[in-house]
């Protein structure tokens, strides 16, 4: 038994023998390591570009006048009261977008993310200087397809309303939005309109805790 | 090297889907429609034959000791490749096929022709075998697609005609929208795979009689 294992450590630890497997592995790693190098150097510039694009698009999307709104280039910055304010709601609060409707400061695009039923689902939501909810937006989600994308895709509750145009219009006067109370659900996408609603909850909690 | 006999392997006889039962989890959780199908199969195809010439070039100098390692960083290379370009210049893929594209790294078809096929043969011969392999892959994703899309959402072509929504065949109240879920694709693969190796023992069947 002792025999067996000492020549088996014996192969295995050749030295000339490791040295090659270390040397050849490496140089594959170098070589593949310096071709990524140079793919990413050619896609890096347009994979930001479209995802500034999306960002703006999202924004675009939940602003009440988008012809004639421009928004903050940079976001700005978040104080704690405001992420705390967001995650007592449910929500875990991103970058937050000035909005200048006519040149005039005129609310906020805000993007926040919450639980859905199948992973996070992040939205941009517009709110106003009022602290309406001028649009909602969802930027990424993993939901079920064909349930769940019905909330993404805005399809008309019940009520003939759009399940996230239904959040226009609302502030946190309105008290926290709950699904079956004042928000509705698509039906078999509870689940997926309750993370919306967190998120727009969430929103508006960190506007409100601007000060 | 037999192109005509490795065309009908990686369609037919030796499909990597239906026959070899490899890639399934890619197979499974893309084919809702058309556009996503057929960029999935490409991307695998392009890998595929890339890592299967690159296999097949330094094969002579992979210590047998670390193949699979090599394997796996090369192909990661190649897919890794293929994923920034395709977020860089076709987003709506990339949108739509999300984590399975780098997924692809582990898609057991590209590693197992690099252990089956192109660690044992030349680099002309594993180019084709990449070629026809991943034409076998794509075949058999496409016509999931279709039968997923039609019977789960009643339409052909979605996210390539008709502006993305694809053309309509069946009214919207008809479509199982279950089908395009998780469990209406191991009920379409599972029917293809037995009408495949239904096809393939007849026609062995038939072979042997002669």
């Amino acid at each position: 038994m002792s025999n067996e294992v000492k020549t088996k450590e014996k192969v295995d630890m050749d030295p000339k023998y490791i040295i090659t497997l270390t040397v050849t592995l490496f140089i594959t790693c170098v070589i593949v390591a310096g071709l990524l190098g140079l793919v990413n150097g050619v896609t890096a510039g347009p994979i930001a570009e479209i995802n500034q694009q999306k960002t703006q698009e999202a924004m675009l999307a939940v602003v009440a006048d988008p012809d004639n709104t421009t928004f903050s280039e940079s976001p700005l910055e978040n104080t704690q009261a405001m992420t705390d304010a967001a995650s007592s709601a449910g929500g875990t609060l991103g970058d937050i977008y000035e909005v200048q409707v006519n040149g005039e400061a005129g609310g906020y695009a805000v993007t926040v993310s919450a639980s859905g039923s199948q992973g996070t689902i992040e939205m941009m939501v517009g709110v106003d200087a009022s602290g309406a909810v001028t649009g909602v937006s969802v930027i990424n989600h993993s939901e079920t397809s064909g349930i769940g994308t019905k909330v993404v895709g805005n399809e008309p509750t019940a009520s003939g309303v759009g399940v996230l145009d239904q959040f226009v219009g609302k502030s946190a006067a309105d008290g926290t939005l709950t699904v079956g109370t004042n928000v509705d659900a698509i039906t078999g996408a509870t689940v997926s309109t309750r993370g919306i609603t967190t998120g727009v909850n969430a929103a508006l909690a960190a506007v409100g805790a601007m000060g | 090297m037999n192109l005509g006999k490795q065309f009908k392997e990686g369609l037919i006889t030796n499909n990597p889907v239906l026959v070899q039962v490899l890639g399934m989890c890619s197979t499974m959780a893309i084919t809702t429609s058309f556009f996503n199908g057929l960029g999935m199969g490409i991307s695998v195809l392009v890998i595929l034959t890339l890592s299967n010439v690159i296999i097949a070039a330094i094969r002579k100098i992979i210590p047998d000791k670390i193949r699979i390692a090599m394997f796996i960083v090369v192909i990661a290379g190649f897919v890794t490749c293929v994923d920034l370009l395709i977020q860089a210049f076709v987003p709506a893929l990339s949108e739509s096929l999300g984590v399975f594209i780098p997924l692809i790294v582990v898609n057991c078809i590209i590693l197992g022709r690099a252990e089956a096929f192109s660690y044992k043969n030349g680099v002309a011969a594993s180019f084709f075998d990449g070629i026809f392999q991943g034409i076998g892959y794509t075949a058999v994703l496409l016509v999931m697609c279709i039968i997923r899309e039609f019977l789960g959402a009643g339409t052909f072509g979605g996210g390539i005609l008709n502006g993305g929504d694809g053309i309509r065949i069946l009214p919207e109240q008809f479509p199982m929208g279950m089908l395009t879920l998780p469990v209406g694709g191991f009920l379409v693969l599972a029917c293809l795979i037995a009408a495949m190796q239904w096809a393939l023992s007849k026609s062995k069947n038939k072979e042997e009689s002669k």
